[in-house]
């Protein structure tokens, strides 16, 4: 992968350099506009991340992949398009990203509908993950980090929640599936779910609504635990570059074999409910976001010491982007993610271990749609195998 | 596109030399000189350029105008000796409304200051990485503009670093003796001093079509073509 990677990051920087504007710039369109294809493809490479602070499973980091994805929307009337993409990590599998149908009853009216796989309403970040719009290359811990806590497993007691400080990569319990598997994050910028989503605007304000299958920290298409997620956002634009947003979720995140085991009444206790409040403002050559999400998960307490319900996670990151040349900007991200304390045999310690990231780095556009990237990522936490990491990164991206 | 660095290198390097690719004929007030004009038909249908599929997004994406994507520039590969001097500072405007520049081509003469004014609600943030003149204005928003003055000939191509979708083309030449085409392909370059010169149509960064042209000494000459 590292190979291909590099390969096409010469080829990428011998193309840039040639000229100033080589690879075709516009998305593809066939019939007449009506199918329109874009695409996006992300080079990645770091060193190896033993602490797992960056890996979106066991197997990937994101830190350390080729991710290649292509996007369509076929405009089948003025008010009615279907859009969906695929995507590939490292030439694995094609996974559909998203497929969805659009639906605007009046046309002159802020009123779409839209059903299928549809776009995370929660968050704000979860609409930055193309990396255009990412200004660093790694993802923030809110929305990537993976706790201990599982869809399909659970602790019997505290202290073995407790155990699992800091190894959300590759968690396993007592209770459940008994095989070791990564975790939940707070909520997923990976994968998005299924179901229904309506959107309406006034002026400076917007509000979307959605009912899914899955839940902020685990999307799905199907649903397997007759639990639907609840979802909201609110953004308002006071002013012109200034964007405030708020938003909600509730969800049941346990699987359906974990819950069938547990019986109703306690496989009904795996809900999330998820908080976030968000800010962007830009100006002249400064883009500056800052978001909180807080997550709330409750999990069946099942043996003393007890899980105490809810347990609780904050995550909070501040980051900013300047364009101090044509072309060329830096920027830098600070984040931390708190988890509430848990009482376990003879200690009380938070249920998973802090985490501490601060990223900087810069970007250099080679053309309008290449970029180069690097980045420095210093991570520090409170628990695990490996409590720090430094890990220097650079990316290539290319989209259309 | 390999086209149009072709164009961006003839431009430099008639602006480097000020001898090579200008031809011996010199023009003083009074001097003889004719019309040239005509129009410039395409082959292909010309799509308006399409937002990327805005998948990750909660809503429609808001109206906007699409570009007229016919607008061509002709002009002379090979220009008087004269159509070097004299040059005046100029001043032109690219608009940004409704998410489109407008014009989304245009053609001025080194040392021309354009005026980039914002008529939309939101930001945009105009900037060119294109080596003749590479710049970035910054976000700002409606009602408020901003300028960049051109300093040397070659193609400019022109971005918005927030709405991908919108580009446009500044083509700066190093004499007067060209001409944008209308909304029908029509152009007329006037005073063009006698003699025989090679004609470019221009279009969208990629086509063109050359012609060879012999100017009289008075009255004009029609002179057709047809970019790919």
């Amino acid at each position: 992968m590292r190979t291909v990677a590099l390969v096409l990051a010469a080829y990428g920087m011998a193309c840039g350099i040639a000229s100033g504007q080589v690879l075709p710039s516009e998305p593809v369109t066939f019939g007449d506009g009506r199918v329109v294809v874009g695409g996006e493809i992300a080079a990645s490479i770091a060193p190896e991340d033993t602490g797992f602070f960056n890996y979106s499973d066991y197997e990937h980091s994101t830190l350390r992949e080729l991710r290649i994805g292509l996007s369509a929307s076929v405009r089948a009337s003025d008010r009615l398009s279907v859009l969906g993409e695929i995507r590939t990590e490292n030439f694995e599998r094609v996974t559909p990203f998203a497929l969805y149908a659009r639906f605007r009853p009046w046309r002159d009216r802020r009123f779409d509908i839209q059903a299928g796989r549809i776009p995370p309403t929660f968050g704000a970040f979860t609409r930055n993950t193309y990396g255009a719009r990412n200004p660093l290359i790694g993802y923030p811990l809110a929305y990537q980090y993976l706790t201990s806590l599982r869809t399909d497993a659970v602790p019997a007691d505290a202290e073995e929640l407790l155990r699992m400080r800091g190894r959300g990569w590759l968690s396993n319990f007592t209770v459940g599936n008994l095989a070791a598997a990564r975790g939940l994050p707070l909520v997923t910028a990976f994968s998005w779910d299924t179901g229904v989503q309506v959107s309406t605007g006034w002026r400076t304000l917007d509000v979307s609504a959605a009912i899914t299958n899955g839940s902020a920290s685990n999307p799905r298409v199907d649903d397997d635990n007759d639990g639907k997620q609840v979802a909201a956002r609110v953004t308002l634009r006071p002013t012109v570059g200034l964007v405030l947003g708020t938003s909600f979720s509730r969800g049941q995140f346990g699987a359906r074999p974990l819950v069938d085991a547990l019986g109703a009444e306690e496989g009904r206790r795996f809900m999330q409910r998820a908080f976030g409040a968000d800010v962007e403002y830009s100006r002249g050559y400064w883009v500056g976001r800052a978001e909180a999400v807080m997550s709330e998960f409750r999990i069946p307490a099942l043996a003393p010491p007890l899980v105490p319900s809810p347990l609780r996670a904050l995550a909070v990151s501040i980051e900013s982007r300047y364009t101090f040349l044509p072309g060329m900007y830096v920027a830098a991200r600070a984040e931390h993610l708190a988890f509430s304390r848990v009482a376990g045999t003879g200690r009380v310690e938070e249920w998973d271990a802090p985490v501490t990231r601060v990223e900087a780095g810069g970007g250099y556009y080679i053309q309008r749609n290449l970029i180069a990237r690097v980045a420095v990522q210093v991570n520090r936490r409170d628990g695990g195998r490996v409590p720090r990491a430094t890990l220097p990164a650079v990316q290539l991206l290319y989209w259309f | 596109m390999r086209v149009a660095i072709l164009l961006a290198a003839a431009l430099l390097h008639m602006g480097a030399s000020g001898g090579l690719g200008v031809l011996s004929a010199s023009r003083a007030p009074g001097a003889p000189s004719a019309t040239l004009r005509g129009r410039v038909e395409f082959r292909r249908a010309l799509a308006a350029p399409e937002r990327r599929p805005a998948v990750s997004d909660l809503a429609s994406p808001a109206a906007r105008d699409l570009p007229d994507r016919r607008r061509a520039v002709v002009y002379l590969e090979t220009a008087p000796r004269g159509a070097f001097e004299d040059r005046e500072p100029q001043r032109a405007r690219m608009d940004q409304r409704n998410e489109t520049f407008l014009p989304n081509v245009l053609a001025v003469t080194v040392g021309t200051t354009i005026d980039f004014p914002n008529n939309d609600s939101t930001y945009h943030n105009v900037f060119s990485l294109s080596r003749t003149r590479r710049f970035d204005l910054g976000r700002y928003a409606q009602g408020r503009s901003k300028s960049v003055r051109f300093d040397r000939p070659g193609i400019v191509r022109v971005f918005c670093d927030i709405h991908s979708h919108m580009s446009a083309f500044v083509i700066v030449f190093n004499h007067r003796y060209f001409a944008t085409t209308d909304t029908e392909g029509r152009y007329r370059i006037d005073a063009v001093p006698p003699g025989t010169y090679t004609v470019v149509a221009w279009h969208d960064g990629a086509n063109r079509d050359t012609r060879t042209v012999t100017i009289p000494e008075t009255g004009h000459v029609e002179l057709d073509f047809v970019v790919p």
